[in-house]
């Protein structure tokens, strides 16, 4: 509930508040947030299946963020940025649809 | 349709989540609001700079490939101002010649139409009248003074009659006794008293009758009389048909094919 609160808070403050993206972020940024939402199912998953542990919850989020972010920029640096994020993207919305069928079966038994 | 488990706790997948919705301070729903907070906040932001943006939001290859794009697209479209800016001036230059090389057709054609008899002319000049009382002034006395004219320097000349016919005299012109006090010009038959009708230099044109031994002297010797008069403005409006050359072309210039 309080999560979900928090998403609903942060969501409402980027739409009102419009800041500007730094422009060194703006790369990873997109990245982030993907990975983010990534996590964010796996939490879901995992406290639909009975084992969800705030810690664990923390440190895969935190970690997905890190690494999308750091394929990122070693993408930009080898200069496959685009080809990378595409990848990590692919990825992560692979996992995301996997989650989401957990949580599907879970709700729905189906 | 939860069910209870053992220890007090849901253990099918709805139940979990139902008691998950339960308001509870505990550090893992805190912390879980605070990155689903982070979670939200960074996605509103992230929509919202992809919805303002175009070019801000990409990354360097993608710019860097955008600018070559536009530095080659602008290359190609000076290349192409270039040439069109060439070919304008061409046809501006093409224009211009040919309009004055029509200029200068027409104004020759004006020329040559005057001194052809095919235009209509006007100009200072005189009007030299013979009156001829006694018939005795022939073919030969016109043709002499019509000479005595040309050399002054006459540029157009009309003969006639003060009221009657009046013929365009150019160089073809034939000037026939027809017997009887009339002379034929060029086939139209003229009866004193004969009017010329001159455009040239008024003084020279008068001068040259006037010599002695002259037009006016032989005139006055036969008894006629011949009557100079100097005008500002001679309209000469009789025309004469220009004959299209059955034989002659035009030959080619040198070095023209």
């Amino acid at each position: 509930m309080i999560a979900a609160l928090g998403l609903l808070l942060g969501i409402v403050a980027g739409l009102f508040l419009e800041p500007t993206v730094p422009v060194w972020l703006q790369p990873y940024l997109p990245i982030a947030v993907v990975a983010a939402l990534d996590a964010l199912f796996g939490g879901l998953r995992s406290l639909l299946d009975g084992i969800f542990d705030d810690k664990v919850f923390v440190v895969s989020f935190v970690a997905n963020v890190l690494v999308a972010a750091l394929i990122v920029f070693l993408g930009d640096q080898l200069g496959v940025g685009a080809q990378l994020s595409t990848g990590v993207v692919v990825v992560l919305g692979i996992r995301i649809f996997s989650n989401a069928a957990a949580i599907r079966r879970h709700l729905f038994r189906a | 349709m939860s069910t209870q488990g053992a220890a007090g706790r849901p253990t099918s997948g709805r139940g979990r989540l139902l008691a998950a919705l339960r308001p509870r301070a505990s550090r893992g729903q805190l912390v879980a609001a605070v990155l689903c907070a982070l979670l939200g906040f960074a996605g509103a932001v992230q929509v919202r700079a992809t919805q303002d943006s175009d070019l801000s939001g990409l990354r360097q290859t993608d710019l860097v490939r955008i600018l070559d794009d536009v530095t080659e697209r602008t290359a190609r479209l000076q290349a192409e101002a270039r040439d069109l800016e060439e070919a304008r001036r061409q046809v501006t230059n093409d224009t211009n010649g040919s309009r004055a090389a029509i200029e200068e057709a027409r104004s020759r054609a004006r020329t040559l139409g005057i001194l052809a008899g095919t235009l209509p002319a006007t100009g200072p000049g005189i009007e030299f009248t013979i009156s001829d009382p006694d018939g005795e002034v022939t073919a030969d006395v016109l043709l002499d003074a019509l000479q005595e004219l040309r050399d002054a320097g006459a540029e157009a000349v009309e003969l006639g009659t003060p009221d009657g016919p009046r013929v365009r005299v150019v160089a073809s012109t034939a000037l026939v006794d027809a017997g009887d006090r009339a002379v034929e010009v060029d086939g139209r038959r003229l009866t004193a008293p004969y009017r010329y009708r001159v455009i040239g230099d008024p003084d020279t044109l008068s001068a040259a009758l006037d010599i002695p031994g002259g037009v006016l002297d032989v005139l006055s010797q036969n008894g006629s009389q011949g009557l100079v008069t100097q005008q500002d403005e001679v309209t000469i409006t009789s025309l004469r048909a220009a004959p299209e050359p059955e034989y002659a072309r035009p030959a080619p210039e040198d070095g023209d094919e």
